[in-house]
């Protein structure tokens, strides 16, 4: 599917009698394309700051307890457990995976748009909602395969520190890569269906993410149902840090749905925004910027 | 896809495969040595059998060689030492330095007991023939059980709790286990071998979850709670607890997590209510006392579903105080001043 002006350009509507591939296969055509396209882009160098500055402090933790000066919570030295469960909570959980849902789920039609190069895909004969279903897969290959591997390395770097077992801490690990694959699963399906309706998705994916997200969390009532963050944070199995006034507010009124119901919420979640996605890119026209 | 793209899912994969495969191996029984070496403590739970109902570790040398108990050394030294050194004289062995970590457990009672239904056992190193010299000399037997010698408590003196005798035995070279006599010959009976508490699920996975702390139990409350014969007022109020646990560690300050485990969820949440409560009322009493708010410890609640936690951290700052308060209540005021 390589978008060159040279190519015939045959839709549907052209040609009733030819028929195009089927959903599933057009959306893995797709997903095949787009792959490469999400791996070697310019946000790759994006990707391996947002992923490898945990691994960097995971090292510098490992130099400085080398050193003698191991990582501690007032005077008392922490082990690497709780290190771990803190950096899942701190830096994965509240900033790495929303900022990967953001940045890449906006884009998968976005940069299209901005590319000027959506025309090519959608002139194929393939439903126009298994081009974003294509692209939604990529996205989520891409992800997943950075952030996990990343989260293991981690893993391996910080547990050992202070006595912490790795044996004990492994359990707690499972959970930590299903839920990061929940999460950016979710995210991404959100933000894919705010990249195909709005025009500036990146904005508006910002302010959903650190904006929303973290009001409606400390606030109490039922506002906080409206967020991804609320599902996520009720499968962590690590404690909560408190770490700043938001996160003793958000301690205070914490109400955590049951493990089963965030799950259940999560994955319905995550269909329902990619069917909307899809449907969106399918109903809206995208007008090129000349 | 190209072949760039295929040699990166190919490497994340591998990286995930054996980063996992690395994981299992060391849940599954620990690799020797090293980084993946079985925790401290996870030999002696072979001895503790599987139907405790509390099972508690503590890393004695890290506690004795915290900052913490350098602190708490300054409010009483002179009669700290004191003890340390009777009990070095006594028995030969040096708590500071000879003993390495601890594990007791406590056994559901059974009807009409009297005695302390559970056992401890000591890592260390330890002066056998000194300790064999004091038994005797108290006028304790030594018997001959399987190969072991068993150290076993004199006769209407006290050594006998609840109609059981007490007795103590080197299971292992460095190893010694205390508690009732009976205990103490199964003990020997296990050899650490099969039938422990690791291999109760429930158990497993609690004790798993506690590694790395200085010091953690784990218990079946349900099973406690008879035992200890709670008021009625308290077990009206509180929701039925299952499972307890709590884990800590010290150095400068102190920093220990509770966890307690209900039936249900809606009883965890109600459970989360009271102690918030209660929390609220804590600190609104030293509301207007800032100098008791600046030493209020840190608490954090917490947990999800059927599981309440509660954190917290008594900080150096605290201790400090607590000191100074214990160095001056020792030093004679102007009235104990006159008096001398």
């Amino acid at each position: 599917m390589n978008p060159s002006a040279t190519d015939p350009v045959v839709s549907s509507a052209a040609s009733p009698a030819r028929t195009g591939p089927s959903f599933v296969a057009a959306a893995l055509r797709v997903f095949d394309l787009s792959l490469g396209q999400m791996l070697w882009s310019r946000r790759t160098v994006f990707l391996a700051l947002v992923v490898g500055a945990p691994l960097a402090v995971g090292v510098l933790f490992r130099v400085l307890e080398a050193f003698g000066i191991g990582p501690r919570v007032g005077q008392n030295l922490v082990s690497g457990t709780t290190v771990f469960g803190g950096m899942m909570w701190l830096l994965y959980l509240r900033f790495i995976v929303p900022v990967l849902g953001v940045f890449y789920g906006t884009a998968l039609v976005a940069d299209e748009v901005e590319d000027k190069t959506i025309t090519y895909l959608f002139v194929r004969p393939v439903p126009r909602s298994a081009v974003l279903a294509g692209k939604y897969l990529a996205y989520l290959a891409t992800t997943v395969c950075v952030v996990l591997p990343s989260v293991v390395l981690l893993f391996f770097l910080v547990v050992p520190m202070g006595k912490g077992s790795l044996a004990a801490a492994f359990p707690d690990l499972l959970v930590d890569l299903g839920l990061l694959a929940l999460g950016l699963a979710a995210y991404g399906a959100v933000f894919a269906f705010i990249g195909a309706w709005l025009k500036y998705p990146l904005v508006t994916g910002l302010f959903f993410a650190f904006g929303w997200e973290q009001i409606a969390l400390v606030l109490p009532g039922y506002l906080r149902k409206f967020t991804v963050a609320y599902y996520l944070q009720a499968l962590v199995p690590h404690a909560m840090p408190t770490e700043g006034l938001g996160s003793v507010v958000q301690a205070l009124f914490r109400e955590v749905p049951s493990p089963a119901a965030s799950i259940a919420y999560l994955l319905g979640m995550t269909v329902v925004f990619v069917y909307l996605a899809g449907r969106m890119a399918a109903r809206r026209e995208y007008v090129l910027e000349q | 896809m190209t072949a760039k793209t295929r040699y990166f899912f190919v490497g994340s994969a591998l990286v995930l495969v054996l980063g996992l495969g690395i994981g299992t191996v060391a849940y599954y029984g620990g690799v020797p040595g090293g980084l993946f070496a079985a925790s401290p403590g996870s030999e002696e739970l072979q001895y503790v059998p599987q139907d405790a109902a509390v099972v508690a570790y503590a890393d004695v040398r890290a506690v004795m060689q915290s900052e913490l108990r350098q602190r708490l050394l300054k409010l009483d030294e002179e009669s700290e030492e004191r003890g340390r050194d009777e009990f070095l004289r006594e028995t030969g062995i040096d708590i500071e330095r000879d003993i390495e970590h601890v594990v007791a457990y406590m056994a559901p009672e059974e009807a009409g007991e009297r005695a302390p239904n559970g056992m401890v056992l000591a890592r260390g190193r330890f002066n056998a023939p000194k300790i064999e010299a004091l038994v005797t000399g108290h006028g304790g037997r030594v018997e001959s059980y399987k190969g072991k010698k068993i150290y076993t408590s004199v006769e209407g003196k006290g050594g006998h709790a609840g109609g059981q005798k007490m007795a103590m035995c080197f299971v292992e070279d460095g190893l010694a286990v205390m508690g009732r006599d009976d205990l103490v010959r199964q003990a020997v009976d296990r050899g650490g071998r099969g039938g422990n508490i690791m291999d109760n699920a429930e158990f497993r996975s609690r004790i798993e979850g506690m590694q790395g702390g200085s010091m953690w139990a784990v218990g079946r409350f349900d099973r406690v709670a008879s035992t200890a014969k709670l008021p009625n007022e308290i077990n009206d109020r509180i929701p039925p607890i299952t499972w307890f646990s709590a884990s800590g560690s010290v150095n400068g300050g102190m920093r220990a997590t509770v966890k307690a485990e209900v039936q249900t969820d809606e009883a965890a949440k109600n459970l989360r209510d009271i102690i918030q409560g209660f929390m609220a009322l804590a600190r609104m009493s030293a509301g207007n006392r800032p100098e008791m708010q600046a030493l209020w410890p840190e608490l954090e609640l917490g947990g999800t579903g059927k599981t309440v936690t509660i954190g917290f951290s008594v900080s150096s700052e605290l201790l400090d105080a607590l000191t100074k308060a214990g160095e001056s209540r020792r030093k004679p005021g102007k009235i104990g001043a006159r008096i001398e």
